[in-house]
Parts: C-alpha cells; sequence; structure tokens
C-alpha cells in the first residue's frame, strides 16, 4: 500500500505530469464542452484554436478530430537560436526559462495578465501554446517535444528527423552542462547551487545522482562544518553580542 | 452561454482561475512536494483533499449515469472523462500513498509530539496507532518479552541517544522560486543568502528550503 516509486519524483511521473501541459489545437470537429474534475474543456468549433492539455489533444488528435499547433520554441529556428546560446553565449549556465507569465506584455501593454496566476507553475503555465514565446526551453521540453513527435508528428513545422536531431544536439549540450555543475557542489555553500533553466525531466533523470553526491559530500564534510560554526559562534561572542541570542540552529 | 463567458473567453486579464483548476493545481502542488520532501508535511489547508474525494465520487456517479445512455455523441466525451478521472484519482493516490509510506518508516516520530501529529489527518492518526501498537504487541510476543524490563521500550531516549529513527531534514532538495525573495541556504564551506528571482531553481538542504515552501514563497520539484 505505501508508495512503490523511491522518494523523489520518478521521470514515468515526470512524464505524466507534463501532459498536463496545455497545447493549442486546431478542432476538426465541433465538440461540445465537457465537465471535467479540473474544470470544463472549451467548446471545440473548427477552425478556432483552443487551448487544452497535452493528454487531451493527443486524444484527440489520434481519432483525427484535431490538430495540434506546434509551440514556437520547437520551430527548427528557435532551437537553433537555443543550441547558439547554450553553447556559445553562455557554455556554463542552463539558457533561461520563459518569463513568468506574470511579466510577460500582451499585445505590447505593459499589462499584467491576472494576479490570479500569481504561484502558478509548470506544468499549468501557458509555456507550451502557440502564443508562448520562441527562443526558450519550458520546463517540460523534452517531454512535450518527446510526445508532439511521436503522435503529431505531421502536425509540426519541419520534418521530424530534423527536429529530432536538434533536441538531441540540444539535450547533449545540457547533460555534459549537469554533469559538470556537479563539481560546483564541493563546497556547497555559496547560496546552495543554482540550476536555473533546467528541465524536468533532466533533473528526474539525475535526480539520486545529483541528490546522492550532495548528501555525500554534507556527510563528509559534517565534521569540518561543525567546526566552522562553532568558530563562527565564538567570533560573534567576542564582538561582544552576547546578548543577541543566535536562534540559527546549529548544524551537527 | 452569456456575455460573461464570451468576455472570458476573449479577454485572458478578465478571467481568475477557476475553483476546479485551482484545486488540480493545489493537489499536484501537493502531490510533487509530498514525493520530493524527505519528511512529511502538512495536509493541504481549506479541506482540499476532502473536496477532491468528494468531486471523484461525484463524477464515477456521473460516469455510471452516463453509461446508460450510449449513444455515440456521448461515448467520444464519456472517453474524454474517464480518461481524466483516472489521471486525477491516480495524483490522488500517488500523494496519499506516498504519505503512508513516511508513516511507515518513522511511525514513531510522527506520533512523538504534538506538533508533528497534527500533520497527519484523522485517519492517518489512527492508521498510525493501530499499526505501532500490534507492531509492539509482535516484537512483544516474540521476543521483547525475554528482555529485562527496562530494555523493552521501543522509543528509549536514555544516555542522549534517541532510539526513535527521525528522517534526516538537511537532505537536499530541489526548490523552484514562485516569487522574488530571499534565500538562506548553509553549507559545508560557507553559508550563502542570495536574491533570489521568480523562476529561479536551486538545491537547498531541506532544513533551508522549509521555510521557503511554507510561505508559498517556493516549490519543491
Amino acid at each position: 500500500m505505501a508508495h512503490p516509486l523511491p522518494p523523489g519524483l520518478t521521470p514515468a511521473e515526470v512524464a505524466f505530469l507534463a501532459e498536463m501541459e496545455m497545447v493549442t489545437i486546431v478542432p476538426r470537429q465541433r465538440i461540445e464542452s465537457i465537465d471535467l474534475l479540473g474544470g470544463k474543456t472549451p467548446t471545440l468549433r473548427p477552425p478556432h484554436r483552443a487551448q487544452v492539455p497535452l493528454w487531451l489533444a493527443l486524444l484527440l488528435k489520434k481519432q483525427n478530430r484535431a490538430n495540434i499547433v506546434p509551440p514556437p520554441w520547437l520551430h527548427p529556428a528557435s532551437l537553433q537560436s537555443i543550441i547558439q546560446r547554450e553553447k556559445v553565449e553562455d557554455p556554463v549556465a542552463f539558457s533561461p526559462p520563459p518569463p513568468p507569465p506574470s511579466r510577460i506584455k500582451i499585445g505590447g501593454t505593459a499589462e499584467r495578465i491576472n494576479d490570479a496566476s500569481d504561484g502558478v507553475s509548470p506544468p499549468f503555465l501557458p509555456s507550451c501554446t502557440a502564443d508562448a514565446p520562441s527562443g526558450f526551453l519550458p520546463y517540460h521540453w523534452q517531454e512535450v517535444a518527446e510526445a508532439l513527435l511521436a503522435h503529431a508528428g505531421d502536425d509540426m513545422p519541419a520534418s521530424a528527423g530534423e527536429v529530432r536531431g536538434l533536441l538531441r544536439d540540444l539535450a547533449e549540450i545540457r547533460a555534459a552542462k549537469l554533469r559538470s555543475s556537479s563539481s560546483a557542489f564541493e563546497g556547497f555553500g555559496d547560496a546552495g547551487v543554482s540550476l536555473t533553466g533546467v528541465g524536468a525531466m533532466e533533473l528526474a533523470d539525475n535526480r539520486a545522482f545529483l541528490l546522492g553526491v550532495i548528501d555525500g559530500v554534507r556527510t563528509l564534510g559534517a565534521g569540518a562544518e561543525a567546526t566552522r560554526r562553532e568558530q563562527e559562534e565564538e567570533e560573534r561572542a567576542e564582538r561582544g553580542d552576547e546578548f543577541n541570542d543566535s536562534d540559527e540552529e546549529m548544524g551537527i | 452561454m452569456d456575455i460573461d463567458d464570451i468576455l472570458r473567453e476573449v479577454d485572458p486579464t478578465f478571467h481568475s482561475i477557476p475553483q476546479e483548476q485551482r484545486d488540480l493545481q493545489d493537489l499536484t502542488r501537493a502531490y510533487v512536494a509530498e514525493r520530493c520532501a524527505p519528511e512529511l508535511l502538512h495536509y493541504p489547508p481549506g479541506n482540499l483533499i476532502d473536496r477532491v474525494h468528494e468531486n471523484i465520487k461525484r463524477q464515477i456517479e456521473m460516469v455510471e449515469e452516463m453509461t446508460g445512455n450510449m449513444n455515440p455523441k456521448t461515448n467520444f466525451a464519456l472517453i474524454v472523462i474517464q480518461n481524466e478521472l483516472e489521471r486525477y484519482r491516480f495524483i490522488l493516490r500517488s500523494y496519499l500513498r506516498e504519505r503512508i509510506r513516511k508513516i511507515h518508516k518513522h511511525t514513531l516520530h510522527y506520533l512523538s509530539t504534538d506538533e508533528l501529529r497534527s500533520r497527519l489527518s484523522e485517519i492517518e492518526v489512527r492508521y498510525a496507532t493501530a499499526r505501532q501498537s500490534r507492531l509492539h504487541e509482535h516484537y512483544m510476543s516474540s521476543f521483547l518479552a525475554e528482555f529485562p524490563p527496562q530494555l523493552q521500550n521501543l522509543n528509549d531516549t536514555a544516555g542522549n541517544l534517541n532510539m526513535i529513527d527521525s528522517p534526516d531534514l538537511d537532505s537536499a532538495v530541489f526548490v523552484r522560486l514562485l516569487r522574488d525573495t530571499l534565500v538562506e541556504s548553509r553549507g559545508v564551506d560557507d553559508d550563502g543568502l542570495i536574491e533570489g528571482k521568480e523562476g529561479q531553481i536551486f538545491i537547498l538542504r531541506w532544513a533551508d528550503a522549509k521555510p521557503l515552501v511554507e510561505r508559498s514563497s517556493a516549490e519543491l520539484i
């Protein structure tokens, strides 16, 4: 009865979550709104575009009831520019994630979308719809791209082979970055380690390795860390702020 | 469809997130967080889990009704509804099972103080207590009874050694910031303090990430 999978999201679970990403479809037949647990689906009226979750889009596609509009970041030109950025402009960090929706400006007006979107995060951000910005990889880029290529290859902007090739290049460049980032864990000091821009599947694949290294370093350095904290405490006491009782928890 | 619906569809600034969608988002976040956190988290506020249970029950009843009148038009809707129902139940089930795993692992720990106990739902408390007492009975009858009485406890804290196993609160986790906030982190060689921006992802010790997560300034991923 207890959960059978190891703690931390597994790749299969991440793929499941990615299917909740919203994508844009062009319906081929009229379908009335359906009352689902997660809210009503939009009424589908060809040829009007609509936003539906990926799992529903794939189902509609499979039954030939709709075509999927690929997200702009999946176009070869966009992928090329991301590869360029990952390779040349910043060979260390990942390319930045899409800007948060609260900061996207619609149609040139400087309006926030709405405050209710505050605190919404992938997979519920509209980062895979036709309106998503190009040149940014969303959090679930690998899973969404793979699902679209596998099940909606004929809707893709270029041949599936070409897009796949670019995606593979991208995945390899980023995998190398993730591996080399483990050298930054040695100190595991300077405000944790930032992995901004990393993808969900990349994290899931490397979760055990990354967290294992960090916890290992922490265990090995536990003695040194305790000594350092003691020293800092002494220094603080010497400076005479004994009134200012430290409420910081001492790591042991 | 009335005028509000039309407005809502054409104007993205008009709509706020409806309750059902909120619930799905909250449930998903609770599930991901529970899967990633090294210790048991608080039950989500606002009766979320009860409401989800209720909704699932209602949806199942609707499916049963719909299977009665088979016509090709509702047939497709039925497939979609069942599909979504299974997805929804999967999230809820994974969430609850992950909690059971944690309760199994550190039963005595979560029953030891009122603060920890308050994280469990009523059913979970009942389950944990019953399980622990059965386990104790079983140990008693199989070997503990042979020991001297002072060695029979399962929760001895004598000699500065605590018998109750507890989760490692310093294990590392991945977090994503949901708003701009100050991130404090402790490290082996150095401690850090940086101004985090919305959307950034960090590896932190759970003890450092916990206050951020509880303030909803960050989420586990």
